[in-house]
């Protein structure tokens, strides 16, 4: 058996709040990762993600629990090399420009040869000689990443890669990065965006309350949460100004239960939006409630 | 290394020997980015040299065993050689918190290293105000033994180590983009106090005694007046010691303090 590129147990780590009350960042996670694994992390925010993250890079240490990566300890792994990382809060200096910031970590790593092939890896020779504070948020973030490929790690992790890149800075960061998973390395990266996961990731680990509330393959995540919904447009004389009369609503209710229909959900909901619901509390599909103006999902209410 | 192990370091698994951070040229580039910062630049070089020009040029009454352009002259050095080194440790102390610190956790770069590289880029920048303005008072007319030249330099300019615990402190207890702003703006002050511009007397002087500034400053011209002030009065050694000496505990003791509020938060 190869050795995992993560192998992760019984992780947790609490903070203490600004009202002195402890927070469960993170509670009893397992997680193992084989080298070559394209796996996306996805929850809304304050899930865990990035504690998760800081904690596989050795950048915080969990309260209980063990971790491994290849074999060592994460922060091994970081000064061999092994996995590095673009993370959401990691900064760049302004005042530096592109090629000089990939110099300076690249120095740090002892790989002062790889400046060039990181560079171009990123698609950043263009700019090479720009000042980061002129670099758009997207340009930012795919500086990161190339100080991420610097030491060639086996495995990258990417904590919210795409955040605050437009639409269309965003399709390029993931064709980058698809490029890059060609090369056979090991990718985490954490999201919420959902189409992120699906269009990306083999594997999803899905994240909720500092828990593992659900780890598949990303098309059986998307089975098991998305499937497939039916959407209608009620009768103008149901709908009242707080919505869907709720007396009409029990009617279609048990008009549908013979032909096998479980619940009704009213909300002109997105798919992320669809997402944020089902693991805002319960990772199971909500059971039937009664209130129109808490439910989501199928039936177009506008 | 012999050729016979050649073959071996090919392989993944020599390839995986922790790599050696190159500090130096990790040096030479953050040298490089702060002698861009041409805002800083101009606090620590030009504004101490063009007031040793407006001062201390010409002025030949007698100081101890120089004359007054000698004495002007180490105050403004004092003067760029501190807001060099409060800088750089603040905006050291910045850099980390905002950011960069994560990404360099992720090198092999040990955190010792950092804080020798980042105060080697302090000394080698404090040195540029003090031998700038060292060389044009040499230049112009400032008189002095040659042991006041040598211990006046050499004490301006590891004195100034000082400050940059005090850039340090004040970074780490005013967290935030604009503490080294902070920091060097209270230098401002602490300069006047200190009786780096202008010579003090009175129920001033009694209170600037007591600030950072004074201590190391007379230290730097003790050399040149035994102590003796513009007022006539003279100091003795050990108040100017015991000075730089107390500040140096506080100073040290406010960025512990500062260390372990910034860590407790993560």
């Amino acid at each position: 058996m190869t050795t995992p590129a993560i192998h992760a147990t019984g992780l947790r780590k609490a903070f203490r709040s600004s009202d002195g009350t402890d927070v469960v960042a993170v509670d009893d996670v397992d997680l193992t990762i084989a080298p070559g694994e394209i796996v996306a992390f996805l929850g809304p925010n304050g899930a865990g993600k990035t504690t998760t993250v800081d904690m596989l890079l050795g950048l915080t240490s969990p309260d209980t629990g063990t971790i491994e990566v290849y074999g060592t300890s994460p922060a091994e792994a970081v000064r061999l090399g092994r996995v590095s990382a673009v993370m959401q809060t990691g900064g760049l200096l302004n005042d530096f420009t592109v090629e000089e910031t990939v110099r300076a970590i690249a120095a740090l790593h002892g790989r002062t040869d790889r400046v060039r092939t990181v560079l171009d890896r990123a698609r950043l020779g263009d700019i090479a000689g720009r000042r980061v504070e002129a670099c758009s948020g997207g340009e930012q973030q795919r500086l990161k990443f190339a100080l991420a490929l610097v030491p060639d790690p086996d495995l990258v992790i990417l904590d919210e890669p795409t955040t605050g890149m437009d639409v269309g800075a965003r399709q390029e960061f993931w064709q980058t990065m698809r490029d890059d998973a060609a090369h056979g390395r090991t990718i985490v990266f954490a999201t919420h965006y959902l189409a992120e996961a699906d269009e990306f990731a083999e594997r999803t680990v899905l994240m909720n309350h500092g828990r593992i509330v659900h780890d598949a393959a990303t098309t059986d995540v998307r089975a098991a949460y998305g499937g497939r919904t039916v959407t209608f447009r009620p009768p103008a004389s149901a709908e009242g100004a707080d919505g869907i009369d709720p007396a009409w609503l029990a009617q279609v209710r048990r008009a549908l239960e013979p032909l096998g229909v479980t619940d009704v959900e009213v909300s002109a909901a997105s798919l992320e939006a669809a997402f944020l619901a089902l693991t805002a509390e319960n990772p199971e599909i909500p059971e039937n409630p009664d209130k129109p103006g808490t439910v989501d999902l199928i039936g177009a209410a506008r | 290394m012999t050729a016979a192990s050649l073959p071996l370091d090919t392989t993944a698994a020599a390839a995986r020997t922790a790599p050696r951070p190159d500090m130096l040229t990790y040096a030479r580039l953050d040298l490089r980015r702060q002698l861009r910062d041409r805002m800083a630049m101009f606090f620590i070089v030009g504004l101490p040299t063009f007031m040793y020009l407006v001062f201390g040029l010409g002025s030949d009454d007698r100081v101890g065993s120089g004359n007054v352009a000698m004495y002007i002259m180490i105050s403004m050095a004092c003067y760029g050689a501190v807001t060099a080194t409060t800088g750089i440790a603040g905006s050291a102390a910045t850099e980390q918190v905002m950011g960069w610190g994560r990404q360099l956790g992720l090198t092999p770069m040990r955190p010792l290293a950092f804080v020798v590289a980042k105060a080697g880029l302090a000394m080698v920048v404090a040195a540029m105000p003090v031998s700038l303005i060292f060389a044009i008072g040499a230049a112009t007319g400032a008189r002095g033994a040659w042991t006041d030249w040598a211990l006046g330099a050499g004490i301006v300019w590891l004195g100034s180590a000082l400050f940059a615990i005090y850039g340090l402190a004040v970074s780490l207890v005013f967290r935030g983009a604009n503490a080294a702003g902070i920091a060097s703006g209270f230098i401002v002050i602490m300069a006047f106090l200190g009786g780096l511009f202008t010579p003090m007397s009175g129920i001033m002087l009694d209170i600037g005694r007591f600030t950072p500034l004074y201590g190391y400053a007379s230290l730097a011209h003790f050399p040149l007046t035994s102590g003796y002030l513009p007022t006539g009065e003279q100091d003795p050694l050990w108040l100017p010691v015991a000075n730089v000496l107390a500040w140096t505990v506080i100073f040290s003791l406010l960025a512990m303090w500062g260390v372990r509020r910034s860590r407790a938060r993560t």
